[in-house]
């Protein structure tokens, strides 16, 4: 496949900016980055991000060729296979059944047995005379256009004649009442069997105007929105109709790209009738006079080292068959980190249908290059220029290690051993707080001697003993000598200040390294001061289970001793016995109750009230008591009302009477 | 001084246990009683403790209401202070006095928990 890193992401990019867009508003600012967009597209030429691989045809071969039915079925199975250059398995077989099944008195059938029989050699389907009639009739301004174009390819295919211009007359009839996609590609496509004379330019302006209808998805599909089918469909018709009549077709060189993406983008295919379409938009796009889109890939991945120093591309069509007449030539190689150019107009070998070049013998640096190669030799190719990223890769080699003790006020002198990969320091290196450990070497290029400074450069050290694993990073001064230094003072806490024996390891590893390196370059005895040395069990239960927190209820308040309570409350209601003893001693009685009903009811409701404060206390709630207290006191007020004015109209009498009576 | 205090009181209570109507005695030992209930409670407070302080205030608060109220009725059957109040009667005074305290019993008994 392609390797169009830069590509894929600008289309991704692409897509997510047309739905970002699609989210606005129409307005000027949608409208500005909408031209900014197609800016940006245009500066770089679009290339096929599909096509059919060798197992991609051969998975579609499989698929026509499953065993067929029905006239229909065998139709597409032996045309299409025709058409990606293979044949049914049985072709003997395949003729009988043509003959066997065909139904003479009808249209389609005639179509299928004809055009499957032109396909197959040697195969003849018998004709009767009535047959020229019923497929003339079929032509005519009454008949859809489907049945047009199989009465005009059953006629042809039959060598049967036919007059041309009713049939034009006939399609520009139709097309004007059935405007839909599939019944103008069907009329293209009757058009390419008539003959050259006959005017077809009416019918050649339809593939403009079809190609107008087509919807642009992001930039990188172009497709009907009836379907795969109908795309490949018109792609057919329109190669095959402008290789008929010999004009160019009007589509420009990106729409006919984005064409290819859309068709060839679906690897496996639903039905037999859509495997026919894509075999057919295949052939008329792989062997047409006019546009030829052009696929260059690399073979394996696109890497160069010293060990391989050759880039190897393929140049295909979209069938993935190579291209008889083709030129590749690089016209410049950019590195990628420093855009300095390598290599410009450098032409391919091509050795056994592979193009070959030597990317070594220009002695470029690891790392990546983004190449733009050129294809030529023919007028017909679109898509000729290509984008390709390829890595050159490199062995690494370390040199110079020097691991040394350093004191820290450099009293003592350094001692500085030297070990060579990929042997092991013979001694191991003690450093306590007062020490640093500290360890120098360089990264070259085993190939060239260049320096290099790859991606990781990691310092490991292990206890072997607690399991403890701590990773530093080297970094490379300005003359990329990679220098690395522990101060075991400074960095107790990443230790967890756990003195031993550390084994050290040197870690370098990169994209474009061949040889990544693990090496164990001596053992280091770090000391630290052991008051601040906790217990090694803490890396260990860091992911045990915590212990558990139990949850602390409220207390409940301290209240006073039973028996001080009980002692309070008779204290505080014996003041109601004062009241009774004073009342009696006032004289107050209840001499004067009258045992009228409304008093009686009143003091009853009064009584329930009281009662209906305690239940209140006891069991309900507002709302509850809120509710009886309407009705009792209701009850209530209408005989306390009753009963205060029948007493105040009874003690009006009585005052008069007495007045009455001392006044006489 | 506390010559003067001394039959200041007895005077007074001289006067109150005669001339005061019989009525006006009877609220007043309500009175009386209702003061004592309140002190009480509130002499629990002090020596025990404000728990539970909700039920203290509900029941504090109550002898207080229960006080005003039965003030507000005395001022109001009182006969020397009919002018103030030609439109009362002493039943419609006591009417008020029932109404009033069923509010205030409702409320205290809400609250009182």
């Amino acid at each position: 496949m392609i390797p169009n890193v830069s590509f894929t992401q600008r289309c991704v990019k692409s897509i997510a900016h047309v739905s970002w867009l699609a989210s606005f508003p129409a307005g000027s600012s949608s409208v500005f980055c909408l031209v900014l967009l197609t800016v940006a597209l245009g500066a770089q030429a679009l290339t096929p991000s599909h096509h059919l691989s060798l197992s991609d045809v051969d998975r579609l071969k499989g698929l026509l060729s499953q065993p067929f039915t029905d006239l229909a079925s065998a139709y597409y199975s032996i045309v299409g296979l025709s058409k990606l250059g293979a044949s049914v398995a049985d072709e003997n077989d395949a003729c009988q059944f043509l003959k066997a099944q065909l139904d003479p008195m009808s249209v389609d059938s005639l179509f299928f047995a004809a055009e499957a029989s032109q396909a197959i050699a040697d195969c003849e389907v018998s004709i009767f005379n009535e047959t020229r009639d019923i497929l003339l009739a079929a032509v005519s301004e009454d008949s859809t256009v489907t049945q047009i174009f199989r009465a005009v390819s059953a006629l042809s295919s039959l060598g049967l004649p036919l007059a041309s211009q009713e049939v034009v007359a006939a399609l520009v009839a139709r097309i004007a009442k059935e405007d839909n996609v599939l019944a103008i590609t069907t009329a293209l496509q009757t058009a390419t069997r008539l003959s050259q004379q006959a005017e077809l330019g009416g019918i050649l302006e339809e593939i403009e105007d079809l190609a107008a209808r087509l919807d642009d998805l992001g930039g990188v599909y172009l497709q009907f929105e009836e379907g795969l089918e109908a795309t490949a469909l018109f792609v057919t018709a329109a190669y095959t109709l402008s290789d008929h009549a010999d004009t160019e077709p009007p589509l420009k060189e990106d729409q006919v790209i984005q064409l290819v993406n859309s068709v060839f983008s679906k690897k496996s295919w639903d039905s037999r009738s859509e495997a026919f379409s894509v075999a057919c938009a295949a052939a008329a796009l792989s062997s047409n006079r006019f546009h030829v889109p052009v696929i260059v890939s690399t073979q394996g991945p696109a890497t160069v080292s010293h060990s391989q120093p050759i880039l190897h591309l393929l140049v295909t069509d979209i069938l993935s068959n190579p291209l008889a007449s083709a030129n590749l030539l690089v016209e410049s190689a950019q590195a990628v980190a420093s855009k300095s150019v390598v290599l410009s107009q450098a032409p391919f070998s091509l050795r056994n249908g592979i193009f070959e070049l030597n990317f070594m013998a220009s002695q470029p640096a690891s790392g990546y290059y983004q190449f733009t190669v050129a294809v030529t030799g023919d007028s017909r190719l679109v898509a000729n220029q290509v984008e390709l990223k390829v890595k050159v890769s490199t062995e690494v080699a370390v040199t110079n290690m020097d691991l040394s003790v350093v004191d820290k006020d450099q009293s003592i002198g350094t001692k500085t051993s030297r070990v060579d990969y990929p042997f092991k320091a013979k001694g191991s290196f003690t450093a306590d707080s007062h020490q640093n450990f500290a360890m120098n070497f360089q990264l070259v290029d085993a190939n060239t001697g260049v320096e290099l400074t790859p991606h990781q450069t990691f310092v490991r050290f292990h206890n072997q003993k607690t399991g403890q694993e701590v990773v530093f990073v080297a970094e490379p001064d300005s003359k990329n000598l990679y220098k690395f230094e522990l101060d075991t003072a400074e960095r107790k806490s990443e230790f967890d200040s756990m003195s031993g024996t550390y084994v050290l390891h040197l870690i370098v590893g990169d994209a474009t390294l061949e040889n990544p390196i693990l090496w164990n370059v001596a053992d280091v005895v770090l000391k630290f001061l052991d008051e601040e040395a906790p217990a090694a069990i803490q890396s260990k239960t860091l992911y045990m289970p915590k212990p558990d927190i139990q949850h602390l209820f409220r207390e409940p308040e301290k209240k006073p001793p039973t028996v001080v309570s009980n002692t309070f409350t008779a204290l505080v209601l014996s003041p109601f016995l004062l009241l009774l003893i004073l009342w009696f001693k006032l004289g107050a009685n209840i001499s004067n109750f009258s045992l009228s009903p409304s008093s009686v009811l009143f003091h009853v409701g009064h009584a329930c009230m009281l009662g209906l404060m305690y239940v209140y206390w006891t069991h309900l709630n507002m709302f509850q008591t809120l509710k009886y207290l309407a009705i009792i006191g209701s009850l209530t007020f209408l005989a306390g009302n009753r009963m205060l004015a029948q007493k105040a109209a009874h003690s009006k009498i009585f005052r008069s009477t007495i007045k009455h009576v001392s006044g006489t | 001084m506390s010559n003067s205090v001394i039959s200041v009181i007895s005077r007074f209570l001289e006067e109150y246990t005669t001339k005061t109507s019989n009525k006006l005695k009877v609220v007043d030992a309500y009175l009386f009683y209702i003061l004592l209930t309140g002190a009480l409670q509130f002499l629990y407070c002090l020596l025990v403790g404000t728990f539970p302080f909700n039920s203290f205030l509900a029941g504090f608060i109550l002898c207080v209401g229960a006080f005003i109220l039965g003030v507000c009725l005395r001022i109001q059957i009182n006969p020397d202070n009919k002018g103030d109040f030609l439109s009362i009667s002493q039943e419609r005074a006591f009417a008020d006095f029932l109404l009033a305290h069923t509010v205030l019993h409702l409320v205290v008994i809400n609250f009182i928990g």
